[in-house]
């Protein structure tokens, strides 16, 4: 046997002696993973049960006749009667009251109307056309110093030129349910 | 070496050959040896190969069970139109003593049976600890408990007896107890539903490659809650013997709710709900899981008498609503003649015969319908065959077989000498409101768009007429007492005598109000129903469905129609205008 050919020949061995080491590596990888994904499931299945049993006790504890009884004797509750339901924004803001001369300035939320499901102010409309009015024939030129003393007294909720101002319903005067 | 040793004297003939051929013995004897030792190894290793090839390909391996698997519930879930568990299987844990948990032979418990079975009642203080005792001491294996809490299992662990095993089952379990029993029904001990949607879904609920998904039905459990809780109140204040109530949606035929009280427990199942004894069924007492609304037939009384009129608008026989009819004299019919409980007016027109139930005016505008035309429309309105609905539970109509003479059709003028059951009558206002069109109940979940398209049965402008004259009743006549404000209800009561062995008895009504909400855009048909109401001080000592079903109706309305999508609006109401001058003051 030639020299090279003996290299080559002990060079065949040591790259086969690697391939089976990594594939002994890869093996044993898989084998580790495949593990860990087996406890997971259980895991998985453990917490689904768990889940499935808090919720169910939770349902049972709160059920409809349960719930009923509660709100009848407990808590004396009764159906709001119509008088008790606001039928849209408008109606919403007829709640508000003007705002005194020495109040403080409301406070202001901006980017609420845009994001967590708030929806925007209705657009006013031409009642001719039906299309969106102009903004700045809306807003008109820039508030000078004599307009914001004016605005002070304007109702909150009806905007006063000066973006949109939204009150939480909590503090609105007035019984808004039962 | 042994023979030279023993043997010194010997006389040794050939050294060298002798001791060669001894050399080469031995060392045969040694590669024997060795092959045979080696032949062993490779016998051993053929095993091993052959044990590993074994547990390799042929060994059956553990079962193997996926997340999948394991999360699938034994039974399918039934939940509300909302997604709200009504159904579900459920781990429970029960206690079990197995006397052979030791397996050494000897006694099964530790400590005494008097012990543990005390042990036991501190656990559990509803247990009888004799009884106990005395089945440990027994031997016999059996439940002691079929279902304990979580932390009551811990608790036995912690007695630290072995034959106290807390042995893990599935158990079908209903969240919201007592609610929509009759809808649901239960699952008996053999795993198949009865009575209910466990009766009818067995299959579904049952099968492996469906039984993942849960099933929706139209119920919403909010509104059922509310019925029941108004049924339940309605039936105490007057003493009822039974009630019944459903809330239909008038476009699709979903069942949003249905209750018959006295109700049952599934998770909870007696005997007594079930069965009852001989004596109490003579009596005339049905056992809790009897449905009423669909099983129980009734001559509905009143509730019939706009029907009537619808009919004779449909078929031209009432084309003036101001038309007067007398009122004042009973119609003779053969042996019997029919009345008003009171003088009500010399005439009066179609509203006033509604507003005022005129038992006289009805059965006259029925007489004109002639009886073959009336049986014709009760028949397409679904009332000659028993009710659709997916229940077992159904009750065929009596009254409506063979040819309706003009008799007959007097009678069934104002409900009487025809017995349906409430739902049949639910599913018929649902067709004379909603435009017309018949269209049978469910109890699945119809999804947007997918609803049945049904039979017409009246033209759209009669039911747009019978609206009108519904919204009437409830604003001026028997129907005051449902008319929640700002809901729009219109609607009907109905108060019929119940027939016994020797004609109808006076004493025991059933007292019915039939309703639509709201009148200017009916969305929704209710019924409620009382079975043998008495007079009490909550009703004003009135047994009429006017005081006692008709309050039920206004509260009912009043919580499930905001959930509903019907707010109350003060500022409209359907349009009376050409109608109201036809009432008087």
């Amino acid at each position: 046997m030639t020299a090279p050919a003996r290299y080559r020949r002990f060079g065949w061995l040591a790259a086969l002696s690697v391939c089976i080491v990594l594939y002994v590596m890869l093996h044993l990888k898989v084998n580790a993973v495949h593990s860990e994904v087996v406890q997971a499931e259980r895991e998985i299945v453990r917490l689904e049960r768990a889940n499935m049993m808090l919720e169910t006790e939770f349902l049972t504890r709160s059920n409809q006749v349960q719930l009923a009884r509660l709100n009848r004797i407990n808590f004396g509750f009764r159906a709001p009667d119509a008088g008790q339901f606001i039928d849209g924004e408008r109606q919403l803001a007829q709640f508000s009251k003007p705002r005194a001369v020495d109040a403080p300035t409301p406070i202001r939320l901006a980017g609420l109307t845009s994001t967590d499901g708030v929806p925007a102010f209705p657009k006013l409309v031409s009642p001719l056309t039906g299309e969106p009015l102009d903004a700045a024939l809306i807003e008109g030129a820039p508030p000078s110093d004599s307009d914001v003393s004016r605005n002070r007294a304007t109702p909150v909720g009806l905007g006063g030129g000066g973006g949109q101002v939204r009150v939480p319903l909590v503090s609105l005067g007035g019984d808004l349910g039962q | 070496m042994s023979t030279l040793a023993a043997a010194p004297n010997m006389r040794v003939r050939s050294t060298g050959a002798g001791l060669f051929d001894h050399r080469r013995r031995a060392l045969l004897v040694a590669r024997l040896r060795l092959l045979l030792l080696m032949l062993g190894f490779v016998v051993l290793a053929l095993c091993a190969l052959g044990r590993i090839t074994w547990l390799g390909a042929a060994k059956p391996g553990p079962r193997v069970q996926t997340m999948a698997t394991l999360l699938l519930p034994d039974r399918g879930e039934i939940t509300d139109r909302n997604g709200l568990p009504l159904a579900r299987e459920f781990p429970a844990y029960a206690l079990w003593f197995n006397p052979q948990a030791m397996a050494d032979g000897g006694e099964p418990l530790v400590r005494s049976p008097a012990q543990v079975a005390d042990e036991l009642r501190k656990i559990f203080p509803d247990l009888d600890d004799s009884e106990v005792a005395e089945m440990l001491a027994s031997g016999k294996a059996g439940y002691i408990r079929r279902r304990i809490l979580p932390e009551d299992a811990n608790k036995v662990q912690s007695i630290g007896e072995l034959a106290l095993e807390i042995t893990r089952e599935t158990d079908r379990h209903y969240p919201q107890g007592s609610l929509a029993a009759h809808v649901l029904g239960y699952v008996a001990a053999d795993g198949h539903g009865r009575v209910g949607m466990e009766a009818v879904l067995d299959k579904r609920l049952l099968d492996p490659a469906k039984r993942g998904e849960p099933v929706a039905l139209s119920i919403d459990a909010r509104v059922q809650g509310a019925l029941e809780d108004e049924l339940e109140r309605g039936m105490l204040s007057v003493n009822a013997v039974g009630a019944a109530g459903i809330v239909l949606d008038v476009d699709t035929g979903e069942v949003l709710a249905l209750a018959s009280k006295p109700e049952f427990d599934p998770n909870q199942i007696r005997t007594s709900d079930v069965v009852l004894p001989k004596e109490r069924t003579d009596a005339g007492e049905m056992p809790a899981v009897f449905n009423r609304l669909t099983n129980q037939v009734y001559e509905l009384g009143s509730t019939f008498k706009p029907l009537t009129v619808a009919v004779a608008i449909d078929t031209g026989v009432i084309t003036n609503l101001g038309r007067r009819w007398q009122a004042n004299k009973p119609i003779k019919v053969g042996r019997y003649s029919i009345g008003d409980s009171h003088e009500i007016g010399e005439t009066l027109n179609v509203p006033e015969t509604l507003i005022h139930s005129s038992n006289i005016v009805s059965a006259q505008i029925a007489g004109e319908i002639g009886g073959p035309r009336l049986h014709n429309y009760f028949g397409q309105l679904g009332m000659n065959e028993a009710p659709y609905i997916e229940l077992p539970a159904r009750g065929a109509p009596l009254g409506m077989d063979g040819r309706w003479d003009k008799t007959k059709a007097l009678y069934a003028g104002f409900g009487h000498g025809i017995a349906v059951t409430p739902l049949h009558l639910a599913s018929a206002y649902a067709a004379m409101v909603n435009g017309g069109i018949w269209r049978p109940a469910t109890l699945n979940r119809i999804e947007p768009g997918h609803a049945p398209r049904g039979r017409r049965v009246f033209k759209a402008s009669t039911s747009a007429r019978m609206n009108q004259l519904l919204r009437l009743i409830a604003l001026y006549g028997t129907g005051k007492n449902a008319d929640a404000p700002g809901f729009r209800v219109g609607g009907k009561t109905g108060s019929a005598e119940k027939p016994g062995v020797s004609g109808y008895r006076r004493t025991t009504l059933v007292s019915t109000f039939a309703a639509a909400f709201p009148m200017d855009r009916p969305r929704y048909v209710v019924i409620a129903m009382l079975d043998e109401p008495k007079g009490t001080r909550a009703s004003s000592f009135q047994r009429t469905a006017a005081w006692n079903a008709a309050p039920i109706v206004k509260r009912l309305v009043s919580r499930v129609g905001p959930q509903l999508g019907v707010l109350p609006d003060a500022s409209r109401d359907i349009d009376l205008s050409d109608v109201r001058s036809l009432v008087g003051e």
